[in-house]
């Protein structure tokens, strides 16, 4: 494909202009380039084109289509056009209700979770720590932890046979049956919370290596107090970092599910998703809730990088 | 330092650092002892006390492997026993009867589309500037959909495909592309992309020699710990594998969730304890690399 970019293989070009010359010109300059910039935009399309395959084969094709099949009269051919499966979402109050948890828990636990890890992030680069490397790397484990074994650590911790419900049975002499929280909404809470520290923390400690210690230092010996030190001085520099994080984090809390699946705590709206696929294979209604997840989403990321100043990866 | 001009310390002077410090070896002990008592457990006989008991006993874990049978008619293990005794017979059969090996081979399938996908882009990005760059590189590197909502999309899209060896391995490789976009870009950031290109350019090199032979090779480290990030969350997708999943051995992630239904919990915390270690084998690996950890900057 880019045989005509080296030097040498200039005499291709005699035989394919004629024939060039009839395409509209900035087609044209991609199949047969004349000019540097020219070539430097079809190495650009070259190298963005194996990543637009992938995405559109198994992104915006499937995705498409589940919102076609969300709009369709039938429920095993998408025909005709019917948004039953949309007055369906709007009326089902249990519905409603899912949507209400899934956004309520997801901020109540993204604040959680960034809160714990700025401290987190802010006590491994200010500090001097013990075997810091080793933190970090144990910090940065439960990354690669799937939702599911998120939900079985507050299992081991907070179940019937948990090691802090025992605990706690065993100094106040109690059942440990009551005490036991794991599969109640506290639970779920703090496994959320388990499955998203870990990747804030991540990001945070990106936006942290980037403060500038000096003026921190030069905050600090004119007297400011590391409380106002940390918020006029610390918090500006993280501040795109940590909205950054909020953003991701979120989305995160909204895409859980294997968690929920095990936990069984609360109905949010990826849980009622599978609900109805695997209760009757409602596809229509499954893709309408998935479309409405996915637009959500979409226009929150837009308008977080848009409005904000966001610094995203991850 | 930290009194102020009137001599009087401040609170957060006095109770600032222990606050801090005291979030920070919650959150430690928070995230990493459930991680040490499962392991510990896994090799408990049982736990019905405070703590369990009966160590060491290794009966859980050639339950989660497969040499040993499950207490119930149903297998969820690993099925390595069985793997081993077909082995002889027919090695290619074997190695698909286990959940193991084929996660394993999934997983590297979603790695090799993503190597193919994740590094030129993340190269146009970091060396060219064109139209459109910023808004490319947020598509690059956020993830477009999550499992269970692209998982419906395949179901719809492709309905005999989605289940196969090769649905899941697309399916993976979309998920976790903007890991690897990640992981290289982060090398990229640190070469001199245009002085090394211009310098092969002009000793003769074609622009497409240039990028196989002199860039990528320096982005090596960048690449390789790339694909053991996303071969580790790939063989940890649990989402996406639990919609579309329809025959053969279950991929990791979903053997773990059929543990945690319906095993004992010492059984679970075998299972689970597998896992860790395959995770602690590819953190290592990315430690060797010069990698703390799961970051990919």
């Amino acid at each position: 494909m880019d045989a005509e970019d080296a030097p040498t293989s200039t005499p291709n070009l005699s035989d394919s202009a004629p024939r060039s010359a009839r395409l509209p010109d900035s087609v044209r300059a991609l199949v047969a380039p004349r000019t540097e910039r020219d070539r430097e935009r079809r190495r650009i399309l070259a190298l963005c084109a194996p990543f637009l395959v992938l995405a559109a084969v198994a992104g915006i094709y499937p995705l498409a289509e589940m919102a076609r099949i969300s709009v369709s009269e039938a429920r095993f051919v998408s025909t005709g056009f019917s948004v039953d499966a949309y007055v369906d979402l709007a009326t089902n109050q249990y519905l409603r209700r899912a949507a209400w948890n899934t956004l309520w828990f997801g901020l109540a636990t993204t604040a959680v979770s960034l809160l714990a890890a700025t401290a987190t992030a802010h006590a491994l680069q200010k500090y001097t720590l013990p075997a810091e490397d080793l933190l970090v790397t144990l910090l940065s484990f439960p990354v690669s932890l799937p939702g599911i074994v998120a939900a079985f650590m507050i299992i081991v911790l907070l179940g019937n046979t948990g090691l802090l419900t025992n605990a706690v049975a065993w100094f106040a002499g109690e059942s440990a049956i009551d005490l036991a929280v794991a599969t109640g909404v506290a639970g779920l809470f703090i496994a959320y919370c388990y499955s998203m520290i870990p990747r804030a923390l991540l990001l945070l400690r990106g936006s942290y290596a980037e403060v500038n210690e000096r003026a921190e230092e030069a905050a600090r010996s004119l007297g400011a107090s590391p409380a106002r030190t940390f918020y006029h001085v610390t918090l500006p520099q993280i501040k795109p970092g940590l909205i950054g994080a909020f953003i991701l984090t979120f989305r995160t809390a909204l895409a859980i599910f294997g968690t929920v699946l095990v936990l069984q705590a609360m109905r949010v709206w990826t849980y009622e998703i599978d609900y109805v696929l695997s209760n009757g294979f409602q596809i229509q209604l499954a893709a309408a809730m998935a479309v409405v997840w996915f637009v959500f989403v979409l226009a929150f990321t837009v308008l977080g990088l848009k409005y904000t100043s966001a610094e995203v990866g991850l | 330092m930290s009194a102020r001009p009137d001599g009087q310390q401040s609170l957060s002077a006095a109770f600032g650092r222990p606050l801090v410090l005291a979030v920070f070896v919650l959150t430690l002990l928070f995230l990493v002892a459930p991680i040490v008592v499962t392991f510990v457990a896994s090799f408990a006989r049982d736990w019905t006390g405070v703590l369990p008991s009966g160590f060491v006993s290794v009966r859980h874990w050639e339950r989660v492997l497969g040499f040993a049978a499950y207490q119930d008619a149903a297998d969820y293990s690993l099925r390595l026993g069985e793997m081993l005794a077909t082995l002889p017979r027919d090695p290619f059969a074997a190695f698909g009867k286990t959940p193991l090996f084929r996660s394993v081979f999934l997983a590297l399938g979603g790695v090799a589309i993503n190597l193919v996908v994740g590094v030129p882009i993340a190269y146009a990005v970091a060396r060219y500037d064109f139209r459109g760059r910023e808004w490319l590189n947020a598509i690059a590197v956020l993830p477009l959909a999550p499992g269970i909502i692209l998982g419906i999309a395949f179901l719809r899209a492709y309905p005999e495909l989605s289940g196969t060896d090769f649905g899941l391995i697309v399916g993976y490789s979309l998920l976790k592309a903007p890991f690897m976009v990640l992981a290289v870009q982060s090398s990229f950031e640190a070469m001199e992309l245009r002085q090394l290109e211009e310098s092969a350019r002009s000793l003769g090199a074609s622009w497409l020699r240039t990028f196989l032979v002199v860039v990528v090779p320096n982005a090596k480290r960048g690449i390789v710990s790339g694909a053991i990030i996303c071969w580790a969350l790939a063989a940890a997708e649990f989402n996406f594998s639990y919609v579309v999943y329809s025959r053969g051995a279950r991929p990791l992630a979903l053997f773990l969730k059929a543990n945690i239904s319906n095993s004992s919990f010492e059984t679970t915390a075998a299972a689970v304890s597998v896992f860790f270690v395959l995770i602690a084998g590819v953190t290592l690996a990315l430690q060797l690399l010069g990698n703390r950890g799961f970051a990919t900057r």
